[in-house]
């Protein structure tokens, strides 16, 4: 009886929620050198940096379960991030953007296509979520159908789409986004409960069903695991994997989304340092890169872990340029680990 | 030459080598025969190094020989020419052939290519293959690519030469030029060990014969003693043991599917013909001969050029397994490692691939967990399925009878109306072996139609309500039930006797 | 097969080279100054540093390996190096131990991935972090100027003519394609790209092979920040960031598979690298919008990966019907 309690809770401790427990442990041996680890500032600072990262490295999840990767993820967001400005942005400075090949026709001085009108917000979001959307897409297709390698295809189109995102504005962060969209950013109630929170706590709880109940959930795993036993089992393989992708790019606009709210700008190099953590949260979260293998609530666990140890280095004061070193070691300890545990379990 | 004394082999607990001992004599010419499984390979698996015997000892030129790679044998002089091809295929054929011993360029670490070229030309002419030595293999049709495997095997100063169905992609012309080959090894005083399904080739080629069934040696003599009736008797023997559930003709009227003239160009030739309900089919023939194709095919994994598939007088459109599991058909592979199973996720989630779209709600096509659970268990209750946990446990930790239990089992739920099995049983124990026996029957008694292709004629005899027999993607010959003659159905599928029947 | 088709067969076969043949055409038209001797220099001067780092990545590739450390590894051996100076060290012996640093790194790829097992692409990827980390805390993450012994070195003319820069990056590529070429490790490293098992079976050290791969990219990874330090001068903390994917994209432009065994040195990537520099440059001569020199960079190098599958699929089916003739007769 013991015996089968000390096995549960093993594994429990090596299962999802190993990562949980390696995050809490981790605070808990910093907790005396940095008490402001838990001041509400910070963990509210936390959040706010987790949140829509969250959200992206788990569309990231769908392509890594599929054996695949996206890189273009990044591009996404600042592509998105661009176009939705670009509708609803109340005025634009003609001196910045005058140059711009967009000036006269979709911008003006008075603001971007749908700007001032009711449709103005609901139409960026609609755009800004279409453009992860069609990306993928693109993506998807390109893999699934040509038979290109998944890692050129989404590096150039994350090439592509970056040089889009900064050449449409002329690399000009765009200004003024109306109020309303600014909300979804910042907007909270009982100061607590933060938009953000909300939206991501939604997608995620969305996201870990559809993964995790539902046929297709079950279709991404078999195709991730063994294509060819997906297909001769009557699965669709090309059309999961064009789905998976455009997931992913609709999760990555989702980020962008909320990013955009929270800095009140479109940006058109929002994103360009986070495929690093998106990736990495996502391997130390037990997603293998082989395929097949991957939970949501781990990897939510995972980027919280990122954001904690970014967060925790620069408390400490430590220099920035050991955060990579760290983060690298850490990643390695982490497939080490996985790797044991793979084996225990094979014997 | 060589000896072999009281070799034994198994693999997971089964024996596929019984004391198996036998002595060749240098310059000969040794043919092989035995029925798939009969563990001809796994003697030449065991002489080349490539795997060791469990107990028994081995002999080469008088002295102990244990060779614990494949490397070991070749430094023994002992080459090994495999059925499938291990050729670099981005590489030309002179590369192939000399890539452990390219010629040095002036005594620099370089390459002389155009020595290269010209050693390999010179030795490719010498040996009267029609290959050029700057080719790139992969550019090369299969049959080219044999031979240049066989050159590669040439090249190197062997004293035994072991050839395992090397004619199985090659011409007739090219065929004859091995033969050639052959002989003129053995002029050189080499010893030969070749294995083959074609009799005719053995009768022409060989000195002697080494005849073995299950696992034991039953016959060696001289080749000139034996006709070829007298190697199919010897092959298959004429005993059949009680390890078939008996025979019960469930067959019915109803056609369940209709097959017409299929075609597809290297693969299959016109191809016709019905199951009926409750009916098993069988499927016999020698290794590439298309059964395994045609199945892809009719399932709609691979696409054919002509004909067409019905299931219950519909209409199956080429291409797309969905609508034909939507109309009730399984598809049984043969290959359950790459094809069949995912080997990293849970039992239940295996046994669940299929059922687990009628199981699912209309919107958002949520799964059931615990109607699938149910079905799982009852699945693998009803297959007898031994495993400690079917929701932790995953398939590669079983062993393959159970595997392959997990299969089949994961069609069950659908109750489909038509099922393709191709080589159910292979590389399972007798014990598994009955079991599936035992389930394949229930399915034609519950009504199912059953096409199942085996390697394996007795099971076939033992199981089909008929047996259609093919070579070379057409199907040679039908036999009912009470046609059904071992030596008729193997000449069948060598084609003794049926020469005129359509040339490929 | 009638003359067009065959016409079609070459030119499918050689894309790169029509690709490349064709923007040349292109841009000696639109642009006069275009083509002319000087740009022609400045487009091989501009191909150098990038163009040695993308050497070593074709040898990785080739293995059906990755290497996302590059540009890491760029920037920590000339930090070392920079640091070395600043300390009174021998020219000679600084840039002898930045190519050490580059060694070094590929080294500790190699041990990662031959005998920990992991996959190139994650092993490399924690090399890119840890290195690049390394590299910041030497140089604490300040720009790193370099004396004019080492700049004056980009203006060095070998025997009079060639610069010393250029002159590096012939001589590699000389090196590497004999190597590939005509040494029998450099054949057995298209074998192993093929196949491992076959590779092994065949008698190729595989294991050992492979080590080296990953040594030689990063030392030549090290050659090319080495080069680019000679022509800029300076080191930011963002010195080689990027230059990963540059490299790759280079290769694959060239027609090397990132499947492994397919592609070569010259004419390949050598191609993919100039074609590169070649474009951009054209496009400045015939005044486009800067912001979007990127925007059809990535669009020639999607267009020449998308030709490559379609190739395969292409090529693939002839052979079939061409196997199947020959069966016929």
């Amino acid at each position: 009886m013991t015996n089968n309690k000390l096995r549960y809770l093993k594994e429990q401790l090596f299962g999802d929620y190993f990562i949980l427990i390696v995050t809490i442990l981790y605070v808990v041996v910093l907790l005396p050198f940095i008490p402001r680890i838990i001041s509400a500032y910070n963990l509210k600072n936390l959040f706010s940096n987790a949140l829509p990262l969250i959200i992206i490295a788990v569309g990231q999840t769908y392509v890594l379960i599929i054996a695949g990767i996206d890189l273009s993820q990044t591009s996404i967001m600042a592509f998105s991030s661009v176009m939705g400005a670009f509708i609803m942005a109340e005025k634009f400075n003609p001196d910045i953007f005058s140059k711009c090949p967009l000036w006269g026709w979709f911008i003006t001085e008075s603001g971007g296509l749908f700007s001032g009108t009711m449709m103005a917000v609901p139409a960026a979001i609609i755009v800004m979520l279409l453009c992860g959307v069609l990306i993928g897409l693109l993506n998807g297709v390109s893999i699934a159908f040509f038979k290109m390698p998944a890692f050129i295809v989404t590096l150039v189109n994350m090439m592509l789409f970056t040089a889009l995102a900064i050449y449409l504005p002329n690399s000009e962060n765009i200004l003024y986004l109306p109020k309303s969209f600014v909300f979804l950013g910042k907007g909270s109630f009982y100061s607590i409960i933060t938009m953000p929170l909300i939206i991501v706590t939604v997608l995620v709880i969305l996201a870990h069903l559809l993964l995790s109940t539902t046929l297709f959930g079950r279709k991404v795993y078999s195709v991730g695991t063994n294509a060819e036993a997906a297909r001769v089992s009557g699965y669709k393989v090309k059309k999961i994997i064009i789905c998976t992708y455009m997931i992913s790019g609709f999760c990555a606009a989702c980020g962008s989304i909320l990013y955009t709210a929270r800095l009140e700008q479109g940006r058109p190099t929002l994103g360009s340092a986070s495929l690093l953590d998106i990736i990495g949260a996502n391997i130390i979260a037990g997603v293998s890169l082989s395929g097949g293998r991957g939970k949501i609530i781990s990897v939510v666990f995972g980027v919280f872990f990122f954001v904690i140890l970014n967060n925790s280095l620069s408390l400490l004061n430590l220099p920035f340029y050991l955060i990579d070193i760290v983060k690298g070691l850490i990643i390695l300890a982490a497939v080490l680990l996985d790797v044991i545990r793979m084996r225990k379990e094979q014997r | 030459m060589i000896t072999l004394k009281n070799i034994n082999k198994s693999f997971y607990g089964v024996q596929v080598l019984f004391d198996m001992s036998f002595e060749l004599k240098e310059g000969s010419i040794v043919g092989f025969l035995g029925e798939n499984g009969a563990g001809k390979s796994t003697i030449m698996n065991i002489i080349g190094g490539v795997l060791q015997p469990d107990s028994g000892t081995l002999e080469f030129k008088g002295k102990p020989y244990e060779p614990e790679s494949p490397s070991d044998a070749i430094d023994n002089k002992i080459t090994f020419i495999h059925q499938e091809l291990n050729l670099l295929s981005n590489l030309t054929v002179a590369e192939n052939l000399m890539l452990d011993r390219f010629p040095k360029l002036l005594g620099l670490p370089l390459i002389n290519k155009r020595k290269m070229f010209r050693i390999c030309q010179q030795f490719l002419d010498e040996i009267n293959v029609d290959i050029k030595s700057t080719d790139v293999v992969e550019d090369l049709p299969p049959g080219t690519r044999q031979m240049v495997e066989i050159a590669k095997a040439l090249l190197t100063d062997a004293d035994l030469y072991l050839f395992d169905e090397p004619t199985t992609s090659l011409t007739a012309k090219e065929s004859a030029i091995l033969f050639k080959l052959i002989r003129k090894l053995k002029d050189n005083g080499k010893t030969i060990i070749y294995i083959s399904h074609i009799l005719s080739d053995i009768k022409k080629l060989t000195d002697e014969l080494v005849i073995l069934r299950d696992g034991k040696l039953v016959a060696t003599g001289k080749t000139a003693d034996y006709t070829t009736d007298r190697m199919v008797m010897e092959m298959v023997g004429s005993e059949m043991e009680n390890i078939f559930p008996p025979y019960k003709n469930t067959a019915t009227g109803k056609i369940k599917m209709r097959v017409d003239c299929l075609s597809q160009p290297g693969m299959v030739k016109n191809i016709s013909f019905k199951v009926r309900q409750g009916e098993v089919v069988g499927f016999f023939g020698l290794m590439g001969s298309g059964r395994t194709e045609l199945a892809r095919m009719i399932f709609g994994i691979d696409s054919y050029r002509e004909g067409a598939v019905y299931l219950n007088d519909e209409l199956m459109p080429k291409n797309k397994p969905d609508v034909m599991i939507n109309n009730g058909a399984a598809f049984i592979t043969e290959d359950r490692r790459s094809e069949g199973l995912l080997m990293n996720l849970s039992i239940d989630f295996n046994l669940s691939m299929i059922a687990a779209k009628s199981n699912s709600s209309r919107i958002f096509k949520r799964v059931s967990k615990r109607r699938l659970d149910k079905l799982a268990e009852e699945t693998s209750k009803s297959l007898r399925l031994k495993a400690n946990n079917i929701y932790k446990q995953k398939p590669k930790n079983l062993s393959g009878g159970n595997q392959q239990k997990v299969v089949i089992g994961k069609w069950l739920p659908e109750k489909p109306e038509i099922f393709l099995v191709d080589e159910p049983t292979r590389g399972i124990d007798v014990k598994a072996k009955y079991e599936v026996y035992t389930i394949l029957n229930q399915l034609a008694e519950n009504g199912s139609g059953i096409l199942f292709i085996s390697s394996e004629l007795e099971e076939l005899q033992a199981l089909c309500d008929r047996i259609i027999v093919m070579s070379r993607g057409e199907i040679i010959r039908e036999f009912q039930r009470e046609e059904f003659d071992t030596a008729e159905i193997v000449k069948a599928a060598f084609r003794e006797g049926y020469e005129t029947i359509g040339e490929v | 097969m009638d003359l067009k088709t065959r016409i079609f067969n070459v030119l499918l076969k050689h894309s790169t080279i029509v690709m490349f043949v064709i923007f040349f055409v292109l841009f000696s038209i639109m642009s006069a100054r275009f083509f002319s001797l000087k740009n022609m220099e400045i487009i091989l001067g501009n191909s150098t540093y990038i163009g040695l780092v993308a050497i070593g990545m074709t040898f990785v590739l080739l293995i059906g390996g990755i290497d996302l450390s590059v540009g890491s590894t760029m920037y920590f051996s000339v930090v070392v190096m920079g640091v070395l100076i600043e300390n009174d060290w021998p020219i000679t012996a600084a840039i002898i131990v930045c190519l050490l640093v580059g060694l070094a790194v590929g080294a500790f790829n190699a041990v990662i991935i031959t005998v920990l097992n992991f996959s190139p692409f994650l092993a490399t990827l924690i090399t890119m972090l840890i290195v690049r980390g390394a590299g910041l805390w030497i140089s604490k993450s300040k720009a790193i100027n370099y004396p004019e012994s080492i700049t004056k070195m980009s203006t060095y003319d070998v025997f009079g003519l060639i610069p010393m820069h250029i002159f590096i990056f012939a001589l590699m590529l000389l090196i590497t394609y004999v190597y590939l070429e005509y040494a029998p490790w450099g054949r057995h490293l298209y074998a192993i790209g093929n196949n491992e098992e076959i590779s092994m079976k065949a008698g190729i050290r595989v294991r050992p092979l492979m080590f080296s791969t990953y040594t030689i990219c990063g030392v030549m990874a090290a050659m090319g920040g080495l080069v680019a330090i000679t022509r800029l001068g300076r080191a930011n903390a963002n010195f080689g960031s990027g230059e990963e994917f540059n490299a790759i994209a280079a290769a694959v432009l060239g027609g090397v598979s990132l499947f492994g065994g397919v592609g070569n040195i010259f004419p390949g990537t050598f191609i993919g690298i100039i074609m590169i520099q070649m474009v951009q440059a054209g496009l400045v001569y015939i005044n486009v919008d800067i912001y979007l020199h990127s925007i059809i960079m990535a669009l020639i190098i999607f267009l020449a990966v998308f030709i490559d599958s379609i190739k395969t699929s292409y090529l693939q089916g002839l052979k079939k019907k061409n196997i199947m003739k020959l069966e016929c007769k």
